[in-house]
């Protein structure tokens, strides 16, 4: 049995198709759900947690079924909103012990103590969350999911604001977790701390997975080198034997190449050929951003931005 | 059952830590109750106070009701909603833990409001009075913070919700029969007072004061609780799946 399981799990916001036919099994991993920022991610992690019904499609959080079951679901999971919701005047031990009565579990003190000391707050556990920092914050709403010791954790944007010393200390927390058993289900859209901490990630896009795997598979899944040219003046994409185009940001344009070394030279003078002024040109190994690009950013040029879809999300979201 | 008591601990120590909105909560009815029972040149009882005190409760309990109805709100709108939604804990109990602190708060102030008024003159009543106008309270408490906080969830955002407090507290209050009795009403504010909710329930603490026990009033608020909280819990769950 799967820690998380889904079947088709589709959500429609009236007639937008925020998540469209999910099919997907987590167990035992950091798993990483990526994409830009109205992609789904939300949406799939509120379906997950009970917060939200799917409009179709099925789903399970260890063999319990998300629709008909919800209460044994809630039993199993933690789930941590990107909003950072801890109550400022009260004490982090107040605010970590609340959840723990909540919860029900026995000893709760004593399991305070512990979780705090875990995310080492201990000593700051009789502070008003007034005087805490933001990635303190984030550790102590991470104390107070891990206060009843959940089969499977559910974070959603966990490193969002946090400066760097902060996000890495995060993470480090969250692959500790992984190591003592947990399933973790993260979304983001930081690609290079994705790349980093999970086991697996799958690249969301519009409602659609279009990438499942190990960072380094998807990664090795394009080609060796990536080769970003800056440009101004651009015609048109030429075709370059041995290269392929992978996608196009503003005057970014990426390519791969089996031997980025040989491409490049190639690459500049195609592109003078088209007229078009090269202004820099570099070299490196694919990264998660590539693989997203390539899934990605192919098929779809730069779309304007759709007020009223945007507006309607943001309304039913809540 | 113990999540209820959680959520009202939790509302209960944030209160109690703002300085600010403690004074303000018990000061301001105390004030109410001075100014008006004290200042008003009344002539058609002989102990203006006795008469303004139920009117200065139910005006009471009706301001707090509507001030914590926005509790939940804001709870949905920082993030904490969603939080307790998906905790294992019924969720009921969170409307229920409102409900239950925004009582509780009420009934704090109407303390407050009784002990001041007989601090200045009003008549000592029996225990069994002072009880049965708790329960008066009580239930005219639960009804009015299980309507606030339904409301609240329902229109959604912190201006709409402060348009629907002031539409409905002043103009509830002024043609309710806190003020004078309904032998010195003109015809029409009498007509109005009569079915006005806020009424009923000041009218029946009064029955109480003059002696008698309103076995009917409670009942009916009761019935009406019962009533109301079956229809609150409906539309949250609708609201928060």
């Amino acid at each position: 049995m799967n820690a998380i399981e889904t079947h088709d799990l589709t959500r429609y916001y009236d007639d937008l198709c925020a998540v469209g036919h999910l099919t997907l099994s987590v167990n035992n991993e950091i798993f990483g759900l990526l994409g830009p920022n109205g992609s789904g991610k939300t949406t799939t992690v509120l379906m997950l947690t009970t917060l939200l019904r799917p409009s179709s499609g099925t789903a399970s959080v260890c063999g319990h079924d998300i629709a008909k079951d919800g209460e044994n679901v809630r039993r199993q999971l933690s789930y941590v909103p990107q909003d950072m919701a801890v109550d400022i005047k009260l004490t982090g031990r107040e605010n970590v012990l609340f959840f723990a009565r909540l919860y029900g579990i026995p000893r709760p003190k004593d399991k305070t103590d512990e979780v705090l000391a875990v995310m080492e707050l201990a000593d700051r556990a009789d502070d008003l969350i007034r005087t805490y920092s933001g990635g303190m914050r984030r550790r102590l709403e991470l104390a107070q999911a891990l206060v009843h010791e959940p089969a499977v954790l559910f974070l959603d944007e966990p490193t969002i604001g946090l400066d760097v010393a902060a996000r890495k200390k995060i993470w480090e927390h969250i692959r500790g977790l992984r190591k003592n058993g947990m399933t973790v289900f993260v979304t983001t859209h930081y690609m290079d701390e994705a790349d980093q901490y999970c086991d697996r990630v799958g690249i969301i896009s519009k409602g659609q997975v279009v990438a499942l795997g190990r960072p380094s598979d998807l990664k090795s899944g394009l080609m060796t080198d990536v080769i970003t040219a800056r440009v101004s003046g651009l015609a048109g994409i030429p075709a370059i034997e041995g290269v392929t185009w992978i996608g196009q940001a503003d005057d970014e344009i990426s390519f791969t190449a089996e031997n980025g070394k040989e491409a490049l030279p190639l690459i500049a003078q195609a592109l003078a050929a088209t007229g078009a002024k090269v202004r820099t040109l570099s070299l490196r190994e694919p990264t998660l951003d590539d693989v997203f690009l390539h899934a990605v950013g192919n098929q779809e040029e730069p779309r304007h931005f759709n007020d009223h879809q945007f507006r309607t999300m943001l309304r039913r979201r809540k | 059952m113990n999540g209820i008591w959680y959520y009202m601990q939790r509302d209960m120590v944030k209160w109690l830590r703002s300085r600010i909105g403690v004074i303000s909560l018990l000061v301001m009815p105390a004030a109410w109750l001075i100014f008006v029972g004290l200042a008003l040149p009344v002539t058609f009882t002989g102990n203006y106070l006795d008469f303004i005190t139920p009117g200065i409760l139910v005006m009471t309990m009706l301001a707090s009701s509507m001030q914590g109805g926005a509790l939940l709100m804001f709870d949905r709108i920082l993030g904490f909603l969603n939080k307790f939604l998906a905790l294992p804990t019924p969720r009921e109990d969170i409307l229920f833990g409102k409900i239950l602190f925004i009582t509780i708060r009420g009934v704090l102030q109407s303390t407050v409001i009784l002990i001041v008024a007989t601090l200045i003159g009003a008549s000592i009543l029996s225990l069994f009075q002072y009880a049965m106008i708790y329960l008066i309270l009580i239930l005219f408490g639960i009804v009015l913070s299980g309507l606030a906080t339904t409301v609240a969830l329902y229109v959604g955002d912190h201006d709409s919700y402060a348009a629907v407090n002031t539409m409905i507290s002043m103009p509830l209050f002024f043609t309710s029969s806190a003020l004078m009795p309904y032998s010195v009403m003109p015809v029409w504010l009498r007509a109005i007072a009569t079915v006005n909710p806020l009424s009923f329930a000041i009218d029946a603490i009064r029955s109480v004061g003059a002696g008698t026990v309103p076995l009917l009033q409670i009942g009916i608020l009761a019935g009406l609780g019962i009533i109301v909280l079956a229809i609150c819990m409906q539309v949250f769950r609708k609201m928060t799946i």
